[in-house]
């Protein structure tokens, strides 16, 4: 019996190799056809992806949770030995922060009180979702995560995701129980951001490097301004909300310049310490009627910024009074 | 009769078992360790596994199979569609020609050729990300990437070692 099969392997052992590589190069072929029509329709395997994702999911949560048991008990300890240290800046931040709440107390009524005055569209609060990072891509050229959070805890496409820092990217596709966010950071990811205190847009675009790029920085207040503007580093970046994605004014980062004199955003956000995340439940205000102007959308969203822009400026006079 | 039956289902599982090792390995490699932007990122463990199965056992790690893993890991980590799939194979292609050279070598022959293959594949991927996106992107991040997976390969080299002795037969 043992022979017979020595034997028949050996007549088939050509065969076999031969067919091993010829399915080698088959599935080769196969793949790079699979790269080109991706590249030609990308959203073609989307629907493939969010399954997978989904079928993912229950693995991954249960492989990550003891890599969040470490990493809490790491936290625990490490705060353990700072906890002296910890105390005081909490203290100091605290006392800075009293005088920040005063002068946003303020800030909200003379808010308020304009708002009553110029009868304005108040923006719909924002809800969120909490969901645990249960995978990242682990690629070196893709930024995603998948959330244990889906469709069923409320969670839809486009949705701005934050951590307690700042935004760290958008919700591109949900399953029932996961779903799957681009970061910041990924190749793909574009956000509409405005630049403060000096009010200028730009678009913030990822370049698979921590600090993504900002482009087509331009001057709001001068229409069609083509020339290059300056920007001074240190001033922050915040979601703008034009195209009608994210809420406006999240926090992001600030403005660093590169080595190549590019400007590049440092995000607030951590991403060696991804936990916890925040998907925002907003609904850009999209009930405007047909005849109306359609640039009050945005303009409203300004006007928000403007505001923000005064408190910032106003604060720091705030705290030296105190 | 009962005995064909059990080693058909013995065959099943020998075809079944690198395969599924090395889909488990991409699941390791999207733990979210907070690697996933900036130069160290996370080991490429399936790479591990592909070339482990290729070198050794590539009969129960037929095409087909590290094609599977590969479009898994590219329709899990929402990358470009077919871009490990093919790495994977360029790898294998690679493993396969050149592997009755490197079968009886001493370990540490094998842990440099896969710090070479390591380097390729990293390779690899910059250059069909770059084509795909349409953009230069720093290669650093592939680097990082291949040197990582390079320090812990001798680690998960034994681990499917013990794997191979303990639930497949010998050859």
């Amino acid at each position: 019996m043992r022979e017979r099969v020595g034997q028949v392997e050996r007549i088939t052992l050509p065969f076999r190799v031969f067919s091993h590589r010829l399915s080698l190069t088959l599935f080769i072929g196969l793949s790079v056809a699979l790269l080109l029509l991706g590249r030609a329709e990308a959203y073609v395997f989307d629907e493939a992806r969010t399954k997978v994702a989904e079928v993912t999911a229950p693995i991954m949560e249960i492989l990550s949770t003891p890599l969040a048991i470490v990493r809490e008990w790491v936290g625990d300890v490490r705060d353990y030995f700072n906890v002296y240290e910890e105390n005081r800046r909490l203290k100091e931040e605290n006392a800075r922060l009293m005088a920040w709440k005063a002068a946003a107390l303020r800030m909200e009524q003379t808010a308020a009180r304009y708002e009553a005055l110029l009868n304005v569209q108040l923006e719909p609060g924002i809800g969120y979702v909490t969901g645990r990072v249960i995978a990242d891509s682990g690629g070196p050229f893709v930024n995603t995560y998948i959330v244990n959070a889906g469709r069923e805890d409320g969670v839809a496409k486009g949705q701005a995701v934050v951590d307690t820092e700042g935004l760290i990217g958008r919700v591109i596709g949900t399953g029932d129980k996961a779903s799957r966010v681009l970061l910041i950071t990924d190749l793909n990811s574009r956000v509409p951001v405005l630049i403060e205190p000096s009010h200028y847009r730009a678009v913030m675009a990822g370049n698979n490097s921590a600090n993504p790029r900002l482009l087509y920085v331009s001057d709001e207040t001068e229409i069609n301004s083509s020339e290059q503007v300056e920007i001074d580093p240190d001033q922050r970046v915040v979601t703008s909300g034009h195209g009608g994605m994210f809420p406006p004014g999240l926090p992001i980062g600030v403005v660093v310049r590169a080595s190549d004199g590019e400007y590049r955003v440092q995000p607030y956000s951590d991403q060696g310490r991804v936990d916890f995340v925040r998907m925002l439940q907003y609904d850009f205000p999209r009930d405007i009627e047909p005849e109306s102007d359609p640039d009050e959308a945005p303009e409203e969203a300004s006007t928000e910024n403007d505001a923000s822009q005064v408190g910032l400026l106003t604060s720091p006079n705030a705290q030296s009074e105190e | 009769m009962s005995m064909v039956f059990g080693s058909k289902i013995s065959n099943l599982f020998e075809i079944g078992l690198p395969f599924l090792v090395a889909i488990f390995c991409v699941m390791l490699t999207m733990l979210p360790l907070g690697l996933s932007s900036g130069i160290i990122v996370s080991p490429a463990f399936a790479l591990m596994a592909v070339f482990y199965w290729a070198l050794y056992r590539p009969e129960l790690m037929p095409p087909y199979a590290v094609f599977l893993v590969g479009l898994y890991y590219d329709l899990a980590s929402a990358g470009p569609l077919g871009l490990w799939a093919f790495i994977y194979l360029v790898v294998y292609g690679i493993v396969l020609s050149q592997r009755l050279f490197f079968i009886g070598r001493a370990f540490f022959a094998i842990w440099i050729a896969f710090g070479m293959i390591a380097l390729v594949a990293g390779l690899l991927a910059w250059a069909v990300s770059a084509l795909y996106y349409g953009s230069v992107v720093s290669p650093l991040p592939a680097f990082g990437q291949a040197l990582i997976s390079f320090v812990l390969y001798p680690l998960f080299g034994r681990i499917f070692g013990s794997i191979q002795r303990r639930f497949l037969s010998q050859v």
